[in-house]
């Protein structure tokens, strides 16, 4: 007989596989049919037997049935000449042949509820436990399966939880993907709507141009002429001239020159809003599905560029070392927004004004490794274990959704790779972005 | 010699009158905000180019270019737009047949290039005479440039007996077999491990414009497309996993149009491309373009 210990109050759930009674059984040695009923007594005060209420009579492995504490007290040691009567005789006589008999593999629910059903109140009998076959086991308590049955709904009701927790996040992680996706939408009919401006924009200025040029040589020749006419004092010509001259006093000798100028100011401010545009367009990366093999660096720079902005207002220090890296198979728009939300809480992190975010780059045992570095006020150690899960955030209410990294975490995994962070108050924080360089494409396009 | 006749459809009018000051020293032009009037137009008289923006009210520039493309075949389509998503692009590949795509905010030298190019090849068509007849096709060659088996054999099994299909699984014996044959069209993967099959695409349709091209790729990407467009003329786009009845209506539509470049060479200049940007190629790739142009050449 193996001494199994009594179940672990606090045991590692198993969802996939109910427990049944092999953590219940208790390795009690049988009374045989010819013990008597004086020895059954003495059996019972052994301290061995002190938690039993009822101990099993087996003969060649059967189970007969059991005799309880309370039947041996109430019709023997309670009854007046009860052990002249009854002491001599054997265990059978006042033993119940109906114990409550269980099979090992019973699971605990099952178990709880044939017990519920069989015994009576108040309890005054545990029950047998048997092998497939029927061979005797060892005895169960009734209070541990009641125990069982408590810790077992308790891990119920965490699973639950969990389920619902992650339920919660995938739904928001859809919610999120929806609204990238509508973002993309947006932005693709944003940068048609600015296209279509910059487009005759550009297109003006740059007719004018030549123009402008053109007259500008034509007013250089009139006053050339209107010199002349002054010169030879052309009756003729004087009413021209005079209106020449009048009308000659708008043009300073500078102001083509200047306007030129104001023009190429144009179109530089032109072309920065189609770049603007542009980057927008890169993060959406609406005409494109599914992943491809990306240049992660061109990734991180379109992050950069997006969430410029904020750097800038920040007046943080933007400095990148750049390793070797092959191109890595991923969802470009995915990394990209991965990195944004990294460079983002990077730039929050930072409430002084000697920011530093230092973005490194290698090839390291077959990943790609991106690290993101600030120097902020740092991620307190009791709040860095918890900064991946969904809905937690140290922001104000309606501030932060406390969805970001723990989407960034989905994202990545989902690539086949791995985030971790690391932080102090004096070294700031850093982020650390793992995509294995094989590739895996993640299962749903972005 | 009158100017050639240029159409600029666009729902902005300021664009319309920007581009009308643009163009209207050497063309004709025709501004509409509305694609309606532009067909009748079409209908009506001979428009030598189109240049359409994609996003419109009613109608969006693709299927108006389609429309177009089907009442006068002659007239040399363009799209000029702000943002296209990914379904445009393809869709103005496979359905309208289009010379250049172009994208606002324009480059003014090259959209008057582009343009220049287009109104000079479709002066040269309608003054053609003679009606276009459907060419039957010829037992033209097909050939299929994949790693994956799987496309040569779908092509075997969907392509009428007589056309022969020839399968490579790479850049460079693609290159051995079109200096050898005639190729009506080249059915290629776009994406390879390292082969620039992009590149070698616009370099083949630079040395031999009558072989049509047609991509496919599990891989769909604006970028690429319209590159493909501009530098490639590639003919049809067929995304992955590719769908019988889809592939064997873009050969043979390729094949078609194959044997009309060959019985009339000049619309071959309908499939002129830019000059694509650094391509890099090993030199081996590169004399093996030298040969195909010089057999052009000859059998020109």
């Amino acid at each position: 007989m193996n001494a199994s210990p009594l179940p672990a109050r606090h045991s590692v759930p198993t969802p996939d596989l109910s427990p049944d009674l092999t953590q219940l059984q208790q390795p009690v040695e049988p009374l045989t049919p010819r013990c008597t009923v004086q020895q059954a007594g003495e059996r019972f005060r052994e301290p061995r037997h002190a938690a039993l209420l009822s101990l099993p009579v087996v003969e060649r492995g059967k189970v007969l049935g059991c005799i309880t504490r309370h039947d041996l007290l109430m019709r023997v040691y309670m009854h007046p000449y009860g052990r002249e009567l009854h002491g001599r005789r054997s265990v059978a006589t006042i033993m119940n042949a109906d114990p409550v008999i269980l099979p090992v593999n019973t699971p605990i629910e099952a178990a709880g509820k044939i017990i519920g059903a069989r015994i009576r109140r108040p309890i005054t009998e545990d029950f047998a436990i048997v092998d497939a076959d029927g061979t005797y086991r060892g005895m169960g308590i009734v209070l541990d399966v009641l125990h069982a049955l408590e810790t077992r709904l308790g891990e119920h009701s965490r699973e639950l939880e969990r389920a619902c927790r992650h339920l919660q996040s995938s739904q928001n992680q859809l919610i999120q993907s929806e609204k990238l996706a509508t973002l993309g939408q947006l932005v693709a009919g944003l940068a048609h709507e600015i296209n279509t401006p910059l487009g005759y924009v550009q297109n003006n200025v740059e007719m004018i141009r030549p123009l402008l040029q053109a007259a500008a040589e034509w007013v250089g020749a009139a006053q050339a002429l209107m010199q002349i006419g002054e010169d030879a004092g052309l009756a003729v010509a004087e009413a021209c001239v005079e209106r020449m001259a009048e009308a000659s006093q708008a043009f300073e000798p500078t102001l083509f020159r200047d306007i030129d100028v104001l023009l190429e100011d144009t179109l530089h401010g032109v072309t920065q809003m189609a770049d603007l545009v542009g980057n927008l367009k890169d993060f959406s990366r609406i005409d494109q599905r599914r992943s491809d093999d990306v240049d992660l660096h061109g990734v991180i720079d379109a992050a950069l560029r997006i969430g410029g902005h904020l750097l800038r207002k920040r007046q943080v220090d933007v400095r990148r070392h750049y390793g070797e890296l092959p191109l890595v198979r991923c969802a470009p728009a995915q990394i990209n927004q991965v990195l944004l939300n990294l460079i983002t809480n990077a730039a929050q992190a930072i409430d002084h004004d000697k920011g530093v975010i230092a973005i490194r780059t290698q090839a390291l045992g077959g990943y790609a490794m991106i690290a993101v570095h600030d120097n902020g006020r740092g991620i307190a150690p009791d709040v860095l274990p918890r900064i991946f899960e969904p809905f937690f955030t140290t922001k104000p209410t309606g501030q932060g959704t406390g969805l970001g990294l723990s989407i960034c975490q989905q994202i990545i995994h989902a690539h086949g790779g791995r985030i971790a962070a690391t932080s102090s108050a004096q070294a700031g924080t850093r982020f650390v972005v793992a995509l294995p360089l094989g590739g895996r494409p993640p299962g749903s396009p972005a | 010699m009158s100017k050639p006749c240029l159409l600029l459809v666009d729902d902005e009018a300021r664009i319309l009158r920007s581009l009308a000051l643009l163009f209207r020293t050497q063309y004709e032009v025709l501004t509409t905000t509305d694609g309606v009037e532009a067909l009748r137009w079409v209908r009506e008289r001979i428009v030598h180019v189109v240049v359409s923006d994609q996003r419109m009210p009613g109608i969006s520039g693709v299927d108006l270019l389609r429309q177009i493309r089907d009442h006068s075949p002659r007239t040399m389509r363009i799209l000029l737009t702000g943002f296209a998503d990914l379904e445009a692009v393809e869709a103005s590949v496979n359905e309208g047949e289009i010379f250049r795509f172009l994208e606002k905010p324009w480059n003014a030298a090259l959209l008057m290039q582009s343009v220049a190019q287009a109104a000079a090849i479709a002066c040269a068509e309608f003054a053609e005479t003679g009606a276009r007849t459907v060419a039957t096709v010829a037992s033209a060659r097909v050939l299929v440039l994949d790693e994956d088996p799987a496309t040569a054999a779908l092509m075997a099994s969907i392509l009428p007996s007589e056309t022969p299909v020839t399968a490579c699984t790479n850049v460079e014996s693609a290159l051995a077999h079109l200096g050898e044959a005639d190729y009506g069209v080249i059915v290629a993967e776009i994406r390879h491990g390292s082969d620039d099959v992009i590149g070698a695409l616009k370099l083949l349709k630079q040395a031999s414009p009558g072989t049509l091209a047609i991509a496919c790729s599990s891989l769909r990407d604006g970028r690429i497309l319209i590159d493909l467009i501009n530098q490639g003329q590639v003919f049809r786009f067929l995304p992955k996993p590719l769908g019988r009845e889809l592939t064997r209506r873009a050969v043979m539509a390729g094949l078609e149009r194959h044997a009309l470049l060959r019985r009339e060479p000049i619309r071959v200049r309908r499939h002129a491309v830019e000059a694509p940007r650094e391509i890099s190629l090993p030199g081996r790739v590169m004399d093996y373009f030298r040969r195909i142009r010089d057999q052009a050449r000859q059998r020109a």
